[in-house]
Order: C-alpha cells, then sequence, then structure tokens
C-alpha cells in the first residue's frame, strides 16, 4: 500500500523557505540585486524535486546508487579540470546561464550509495574491511572536493561517514581507536595543514575579543546582530547591524543573523521549531520503516542536515569556528536548496513505500 | 503492526543518534536564548555603538605653476565639519548649534542636507574653514553631536588672486549628476569650474580613497577597518609670467581690457589678463548666494573672460593683413600712391577718413603708418568679401585658437553667406567696405588678435597659442610671401618709429605694432568719441611684437570704451613690452627655476 507524502515535513520545508525568502528580501537592498525572485524560483523547483522523487520506488535508488557515484566521481573530476573560480574555489560547473555546483548532488550520490552498501550487508556490526570501504567511499570524493578546494562543503562529508559507521555498528574497541586517530590527526593537521587565518579563526572562538577587526570582526558583528534581536526584534529590513553593512555574507553564511535580529527570540525559536519538526519527521521515517535501506537512508540524511544546522548556527552564535558551511533550506543558492530538497524527497520515498515487501 | 526484529539494534543506534541531535539543538537554543533574552540589551547597546563610518581621503589636486615656477595654484590646509546624515537623530538641533557657533547658518545647513546624495553613507561637508575656536566648540561638544567630525582637509589657494583668476580659473562643487556617472567622484569633491584649472581638470586631479572606520556613539573612532589610498593629481606648469600679468595688471588699473601676449615663434602664451577681474577663492568653498549675485550683476562683468569670450570689431588693427592680401593678389602697388581727401564716396554712400581733411597722397606704407582709411576702403572694395574673408582665416580669424576647450569664442567674419544664413538679410556691398577697416560685420578676439600679430613677427607662420607644453609638430610654412610680409613689417614698425605714426610716442621701445580704434556707435559728424556716454565710447586696440631684429613677444591689447588706441591701450602694451625685455637682459633670466620635478611635459624655456 503507498502513503502521501508527510504533510508535517512539507509544513516545516514550506515554513523554513518563508522565512529564507523573507530575510532575502530584507537584504537584497544591501546585497544589491534582486534574490528574492531566484531564490523563489528555485524554492518552487526544490519542492518539485521533493515531490517527484516521492513517487520514485526506493529499490529504483537502491539499484541506481553505484550510477550515480560514479557519475558523481566523474563530475568532480569534470569540475577540477573544467571548473569556473569564484572566490578562489573551483568549485562551480557553467550550464548554459546558471552555474552548478556539482559537489552539492555528489554528497546525495555518497548518501545512496553508502546506505545502498550498507543495506546488503548481513548482520548487526561491521567488520575491519567494511570500515576500510566505508571510509574510502566517502574519502575519495571527499579527496577530490579539497582539491578544489572547498574545505566547508567537504566537511559536510563527513557526518556521512560518521553516520554509516555508528548505524552499521563498529566495535567498541573502533570507537577507541577511531578517537585517538582524531585527535592525533587534528593535531597534525593544526601543525601542518591549517593556514594562519583558520587558526585565527580556532582561536576567536576562544578569546573572542582577540581582534576584534581581523578574524573576529565577521563573528563578532554576528553575535551583536543577533542579541541585539532581543525578545521581539527590531524589525524586518530595520536591524541596523543589517542595513548598515555591519554583517558580512548576509544572503548567505549569516542569514540567520539577519533573520534574528529582525525577529528577535520569538523568530529564532520559531525558525529552530520548524528544523525540530524537520527533523523529527526524518526521526520518523527512520525509526518505523520496515526496510533497512530506508533507515539507514533516513539515518545518513538526518545526521546530514543535522550537522549543517549545528555547525551553521554554532558559527553564527560564536560557538564554532568560522567555515562557511550554509544553513539548509535557508541560505541563499539554488544547488544547496535543491539537493536537500532531493535528499528530503527521497526519504519521502522510503516513507510512502515503508509497508511495501521488497 | 510489528516491525522486523532483525533492524532492532539499528533502530536502537538510529534513536540514539536522533536524541543527541536534538539535545545539541537544545544547547543552540539555549544559546540564543542567553544572547537576545538574558543579554539582548547588552548587545543592543553595542549595536547602538557601532557605527562603520566611511571617510573619503581626499586625493589632492595637483599645483600649478608659472613658467618660473612660481606657485598659481596649491592647497592649503584647513578644517572642515562632516555630519553623517544616518546618525544624526535630531537633525534641526544640529543645524541650530552649528549656527550658534556660527559654521553655518541654517537655511544653508538645511539646503546642504536637501542636496545630499542618499545611500552612500556619505558624510556631508556642512561647514569650513573653521576658527580655532569654532574646532574646539565642536570637539567640546562632541558627545552631544556624535554624528559630527571635524576633519582636516586641503583647500585651494591662488597666492596670484585676482591677477590669474581668468588664465588659471577656479574650481566648483561637483554636480549630482556627475556624482551619478563617475561612482569615484565623491559627492562633495571640487573639480575645475572654468580656465586651466577646467580644462586639464583629469590631469590635476586626484583621485580619493577611502577609509572605514568603526566609531563608537560618541563619535570616537575605535579603530580602522579597512583603507584605500588616495591618488595625488599631477602638477601642471603653464607658459605664462606672473611678473608680466602682474604688469599688465596694474597697466590697466581700472579700465575694461584683456591683454594677450606670446611667444610669436613658439605659440606659448606669457600674459593672459581680462579687467576687472575677480577673487577666484569665493568659488573654493561654497558660494553664498549674496556672493554670487554681486558678480553677476556687476555691470563691468568680472567674470568673463575677455581675451578669449570678448569679441570686438578690431578697427585698424586689421588693416596689415588687407595690406597682405592686396599685395599677395598684385591688387596694389607698394608704390602706387591714392588720393585721400577725407572721405570717398562708394555705392552711394560717403565713406569717412578718421582724419578729416584728409592724408593727401598716401602710398602702402603711409596707409599703415597714419592709418589712413580711404586707402583701405578702395583696397577693400577692390578685393571683395570673399577675398577678405579667406585671407583673415588664413591668419587665424573666425576660428578657436584651442587655448579653451569650453569657453573660448569664435569670433565672427561676415560674408554674403553668412548674411543669408544667419542674419536673414542681403549682404550690401558696402558692407565690405567697412569690413576693410575692421568695422561692420567683423569680430575678433584678443586672443586671435595676438596670434595673428604673432604671425606678422614670426615671419607669416601659424602658430597655436597654448599655455600648456602641446606635442610638438612640425614648423608650419609661411601663408605669405616673406618679401610683402617685410613691406607690411616695415610699415608697422613705422608706426612707433616713424615721424607720423599713429604710435610715435613710444618710439623709445623697440617695438612695432598697429592702432586700432573701433567704433561702437556711429559718431555725428563733428562729435568726439571723447564726448559720448562711456559705454558707447570707441574701443581702443594696439597690437605689438618686440624686439625688432628677432621678436620674441607679440601682444594685443584692448581697452574697452577707452578711446584712441595709441593713446590708451598702447602704454598697456609698451609697459608689457619694456618689462618683457628689461627682465629677458637680466642676468639667470634662462636658468632661474628648474620646473617641478613630477611635472610631465612643462614649458621651461618657451
Amino acid at each position: 500500500m503507498e502513503h502521501r507524502v508527510d504533510p508535517w515535513l512539507i509544513l516545516a520545508v514550506v515554513g523554513i523557505l518563508g522565512a529564507s525568502l523573507t530575510t532575502l528580501h530584507t537584504v537584497s537592498r544591501v546585497v544589491g540585486t534582486n534574490l528574492l525572485m531566484r531564490q523563489l524560483l528555485w524554492g518552487v523547483a526544490g519542492l518539485m524535486t521533493l515531490w517527484m522523487l516521492s513517487r520514485v520506488r526506493p529499490d529504483v535508488y537502491l539499484r541506481l546508487a553505484p550510477v550515480l557515484y560514479g557519475a558523481g566521481l566523474v563530475a568532480l573530476l569534470a569540475v577540477l579540470i573544467f571548473g569556473v573560480a569564484r572566490g578562489g574555489n573551483r568549485a562551480w560547473i557553467a550550464i548554459g546561464p546558471l552555474t552548478v555546483q556539482p559537489s552539492e548532488f555528489v554528497r546525495l550520490a555518497v548518501i545512496l550509495m553508502v546506505a545502498a552498501w550498507l543495506a546488503d550487508r548481513r548482520g548487526d556490526r561491521l567488520k575491519k574491511r567494511d570500515v576500510v570501504v566505508a571510509v574510502l567511499l566517502v574519502g575519495i570524493p571527499v579527496g577530490l572536493i579539497i582539491l578544489e578546494p572547498d574545505l566547508g562543503v567537504a566537511l559536510t562529508f563527513l557526518p556521512i561517514l560518521g553516520g554509516a559507521l555508528w548505524l552499521g555498528g563498529l566495535p567498541r574497541t573502533a570507537w577507541i581507536v577511531l578517537i585517538v586517530l582524531g585527535v592525533i590527526s587534528s593535531g597534525a593537521a593544526w601543525r601542518y595543514v591549517l593556514k594562519p587565518y583558520q587558526k585565527e579563526r580556532v582561536l576567536t572562538l576562544l578569546e573572542p575579543e582577540r581582534d576584534p577587526f581581523g578574524a573576529g570582526y565577521q563573528v563578532r558583528q554576528s553575535k551583536i546582530a543577533v542579541g541585539s534581536g532581543g525578545i521581539t526584534g527590531q524589525g524586518l529590513g530595520r536591524g541596523s547591524q543589517s542595513q548598515l553593512r555591519f554583517l558580512p555574507a548576509q544572503h548567505t553564511d549569516f542569514a540567520f543573523s539577519v533573520w534574528a535580529e529582525a525577529t528577535g527570540f520569538v523568530g529564532t525559536t520559531m525558525l529552530l521549531l520548524a528544523y525540530a519538526l524537520l527533523f523529527s519527521r526524518i526521526a520518523k521515517v527512520a525509526l518505523t520503516t520496515d526496510s533497512r535501506h530506508g533507515l539507514i537512508l533516513a539515518g545518513l540524511v538526518g545526521g546530514w542536515l543535522i550537522f549543517q544546522v549545528i555547525v551553521s548556527l554554532g558559527m553564527v552564535l560564536g560557538l564554532l569556528p568560522t567555515t562557511g558551511v550554509t544553513l539548509p533550506l535557508f541560505s541563499y543558492g539554488g544547488s544547496s536548496l535543491i539537493s536537500t530538497c532531493a535528499a528530503l524527497g527521497i526519504v519521502q520515498s522510503e516513507w510512502r513505500f515503508r509497508f511495501v515487501n521488497q | 503492526m510489528e516491525l522486523r526484529e532483525d533492524l532492532r539494534p539499528f533502530r536502537r543506534r538510529a534513536a540514539a543518534f536522533f536524541f543527541l541531535a536534538f539535545a545539541a539543538l537544545g544547547l543552540l537554543h539555549l544559546r540564543l536564548a542567553d544572547l537576545q533574552v538574558v543579554h539582548g540589551v547588552t548587545w543592543r547597546n553595542l549595536a547602538e555603538n557601532n557605527r562603520l563610518r566611511r571617510v573619503p581621503l581626499p586625493g589632492p589636486r595637483g599645483w600649478i605653476y608659472d613658467r618660473r615656477g612660481q606657485v598659481l595654484a596649491e592647497n592649503i590646509p584647513t578644517w572642515e565639519v562632516l555630519l553623517f546624515p544616518n546618525e544624526a537623530e535630531e537633525v534641526d538641533a544640529t543645524g541650530i548649534f552649528l549656527a550658534r557657533i556660527g559654521i553655518s547658518d541654517i537655511e544653508t545647513f538645511h539646503q546642504r542636507l536637501a542636496e545630499r546624495r542618499i545611500g552612500r553613507m556619505a558624510p556631508l561637508v556642512v561647514g569650513e574653514d573653521l576658527s580655532w575656536d569654532q574646532v574646539a566648540a565642536v570637539r567640546s561638544h562632541q558627545s552631544d553631536y556624535p554624528e559630527l567630525a571635524v576633519v582636516s582637509r586641503f583647500r585651494r589657494h591662488y597666492p596670484y588672486g585676482e591677477l590669474t583668476a581668468h588664465v588659471v580659473g577656479h574650481l566648483r562643487p561637483v554636480s549630482k549628476s556627475e556624482v551619478e556617472a563617475d561612482p569615484r567622484l565623491e559627492p562633495d569633491a571640487m573639480v575645475g569650474a572654468t580656465g586651466i584649472e577646467a580644462a586639464e581638470n583629469d590631469f590635476i586631479a586626484g583621485s580619493s580613497g577611502d577609509r572605514w572606520v568603526m566609531a563608537s556613539a560618541v563619535g570616537l573612532q575605535l579603530g580602522v577597518v579597512s583603507e584605500s589610498d588616495p591618488a595625488p593629481g599631477h602638477d601642471l606648469g603653464l607658459t605664462l609670467d606672473i611678473e608680466l600679468q602682474r604688469v599688465a595688471a596694474e597697466a590697466f588699473g581700472d579700465q575694461a581690457g584683456a591683454v594677450v601676449a606670446l611667444d610669436p615663434q613658439s605659440g606659448a602664451v606669457r600674459v593672459m589678463y581680462s579687467a576687472p577681474s575677480f577673487q577666484p577663492e569665493v568659488f573654493g568653498g561654497r558660494l553664498s548666494r549674496s556672493d554670487w549675485r554681486v558678480l553677476q550683476e556687476n555691470p563691468a562683468h568680472p567674470l568673463q573672460n575677455r581675451s578669449l569670450q570678448g569679441m570686438y570689431p578690431p578697427g585698424s588693427t586689421i588693416k596689415p593683413f588687407f595690406a597682405l592680401a592686396g599685395l599677395e593678389k598684385g591688387l596694389i602697388d607698394p608704390q602706387q600712391t591714392v588720393y585721400c581727401n577725407g572721405s570717398v564716396v562708394l555705392y552711394g554712400h560717403r565713406f569717412r577718413c578718421w582724419r578729416n581733411g584728409g592724408h593727401g597722397f598716401v602710398n602702402l606704407e603711409r596707409a599703415l603708418t597714419e592709418s589712413c582709411d580711404v586707402y583701405f576702403y578702395l583696397l577693400g572694395q577692390r578685393l571683395g568679401i570673399e577675398e577678405m574673408a579667406s585671407w583673415l582665416h588664413r591668419f587665424g580669424f573666425g576660428e578657436r585658437t584651442g587655448l579653451d576647450p569650453v569657453f573660448e569664442a569664435k569670433g565672427l567674419i561676415g560674408t554674403p553667406e553668412w548674411s543669408r544664413q544667419v542674419r536673414g538679410t542681403p549682404w550690401y556691398p558696402g558692407e565690405a567696405v567697412s569690413v576693410s577697416i575692421g568695422q561692420g560685420p567683423l569680430l575678433v578676439t584678443v586672443v586671435q588678435l595676438a596670434r595673428s600679430f604673432a604671425m606678422l613677427a614670426n615671419g607669416g607662420r601659424p602658430v597655436t597659442p597654448y599655455l600648456v607644453s602641446p606635442q610638438r609638430a612640425p614648423r608650419p610654412d609661411p601663408v605669405v610671401d616673406p618679401e610683402h610680409l617685410a613691406l607690411v613689417d616695415a610699415a608697422l614698425v613705422g608706426v612707433v618709429h616713424g615721424p607720423h605714426g599713429t604710435a610715435r610716442r613710444f618710439n623709445a621701445i623697440p617695438m612695432a605694432g598697429k592702432t586700432g580704434t573701433a567704433q561702437v556707435a556711429r559718431l555725428q559728424e563733428g562729435v568726439d568719441s571723447k564726448d559720448l556716454a562711456p559705454e558707447l565710447r570707441h574701443h581702443a586696440w594696439f597690437a605689438a611684437w618686440a624686439p625688432l631684429d628677432r621678436p620674441e613677444l607679440a601682444v594685443a591689447v584692448i581697452v574697452e570704451h577707452g578711446g584712441s588706441g595709441g593713446s590708451v591701450a598702447g602704454p598697456i602694451a609698451g609697459k608689457i613690452i619694456e618689462a618683457f625685455l628689461s627682465r629677458r637682459t637680466q642676468d639667470g633670466f634662462e636658468a632661474s627655476f628648474p620646473p617641478p620635478s613630477d611635472q610631465p611635459a612643462s614649458d621651461a624655456s618657451g
């Protein structure tokens, strides 16, 4: 039997999109282009994508996963060779008038591939060999993305690997080894990989007043914006931090700060509730499906989106270092919006066909 | 409904994961509550104190020098008050405060506020040339009026003031449409309005940089966020000789008129002065309406640059060129005489000579030295208007010299075609007779006459007057036969040094020239020009060159309504030439002042 698309999930998505479009409208004058119409078109396209992908039977995703994964790797190679540079990153491909960021879609392909592979395992624990496979499945595209170099997007692949290992079931000893490895590699990264400006971002987190006009400037302005929203906000389009351009990247990384300044704690609470509703509906799919593939897929999509929301909000609120991770469904950008909606559509397909025998 | 048993461990892990995720979301929500609810007021105050100000860093204009390195235009520091309009809470109160300490009256303040350009966060200059007391008053009330800022700027200063007002020009505030067309222009930038300041504006003007500073609620600068450096403009050397300019101005006294002197070989302009003049610095700040009215309504029109814009009948100064035309066309023999009995009847009209009794028998030389009108009436009749117009064009009349790209007048050479098309009346043959003595439909500018006399002095080669070195061009060929030119030049030497020359009173000065007295109104018989109302009196002309052997200066002087050319305009030209010759023989003349180092193409030697 088939079910309808989950109306609560649609409500959450539409609610977040509405807040996003309102915010983008108020910053259009500051940023200097009309963002509203473009993002509205992307939003409509996203909802249509969601609906269409939810009509596809889950086993199609299972079978298509290796093909999509292979295509994703090819696309990443193509970006490295033919890509268009924007702000130092060679991450976009121009298709006619559009510029598309393939890494957003590759992430989806990786999620499908990992889910398909995990659903195919027997038993409820991963073997050592399985861990190597999981690391390779995620690591190869991440390596290509780091070459672009787009560390912000590469970072969002981390929860896919983490989710796969957690859901797949890793022995306790393996976790200990992983944690030790993580500490060592982050130490090594601090010493050898991170650039001075990146270190500076981490340091300002520990000591916010360290350099208020340099590395700490953006986060400081964001905190001022969020905080000065108070309980009820300064009103849409009236926030001085936003309208006087103290805030950087108002339509992308710091869009949430604009919303927080304009609508205050009331508005941010409503937005957080909308995200909570969204995640609870994804969790509902994971916890009530009778399909191993569906469970893992919903878990991975949920893990990715939750990770991105937490990292993005953590940065805006001055809890995590500046990384350039955008807020899903809220920040301006077509590729990210479409890929998020596509992921939700695939989860919905698992929901609609959850009792169909496979 | 029973779920599959074998998925239970996976469900358990997923549940744990989602539980953690919601806990993290909860933590973020706590953080939001802390920022927005608990400390909301603190952050709000920080936002209030948080003011990013864009302070333009103006690129100073280049200085302007004369040929010896004397400064004609420079920048001197001055204090200005800026208003950051988006930070003002009570603009009216700010206006009253500024008025109270005497910086700006309330009407002007609101006018400036209304004219400001919105959307650039640009500060507005609401007061300039502050005294120390005013600076102190604003500074001490800084916390009451945080939207004000006292800054040090540069003001354009012209050390020679009225002496160079027309030639160097002055500045004006940039217009709104210019700012919209060029985003690099500051809304309160000053650009060249007239003279060299306008003609060479692109070269002299610097481009401004900007500095973004964060300022607190009490107007204190907390730090510089970013800064880009301004680029200063280039310095410019002119060919002008300020000492000769001063001699010219003093010689004019309070008479109205103009003088242009240039090097006949190169065209380098040494003197360009228009009387009366004005104080150019009234335009340097913001011109008050009353000052503007005084300048506009002055009957002597001090703002008009008479040397370039004034068009006058040339009178007898035009005669040497018709003499040359007659010689070139073979219409006159230098020795052939004409009998002048004081008048001649042509086309049924009696044309009078300026000397009532007539000159008797005159040949070419006497016709020029004693300025016989009858000789030239007959010559003009034989040449015809088309031929005369063509020769006038050859000597540069009827065309702009190019000294000023905007404001220069072309003059007028009336022809039958012009009469039909512009005037709309038929051409009368008698008009050609009037043109032959520089009356009728013939108007020239002072700079045109100076250039034409430079051609008489340099062997008949066209020259282009300039104030800033132009590109080198090959020397043009003479437009007349050197023998003919020698004849005319000898006659013009006779004007000054001959026994009957009309300018013989200056025979101590080694110059050659031609007087001219141009009628403004037709004279009744037996009435002297001196008895007429001042605005109807004749214009007095004198055009000359010196020294005689190798001419180095050509001068044209007009004194408006001055009367007789020889007695009124002659002394001015004479003084300029005397000053030029005496300075020329001084030691160290050529090597005096080197041009400034960053001056790309100056005229040092002329």
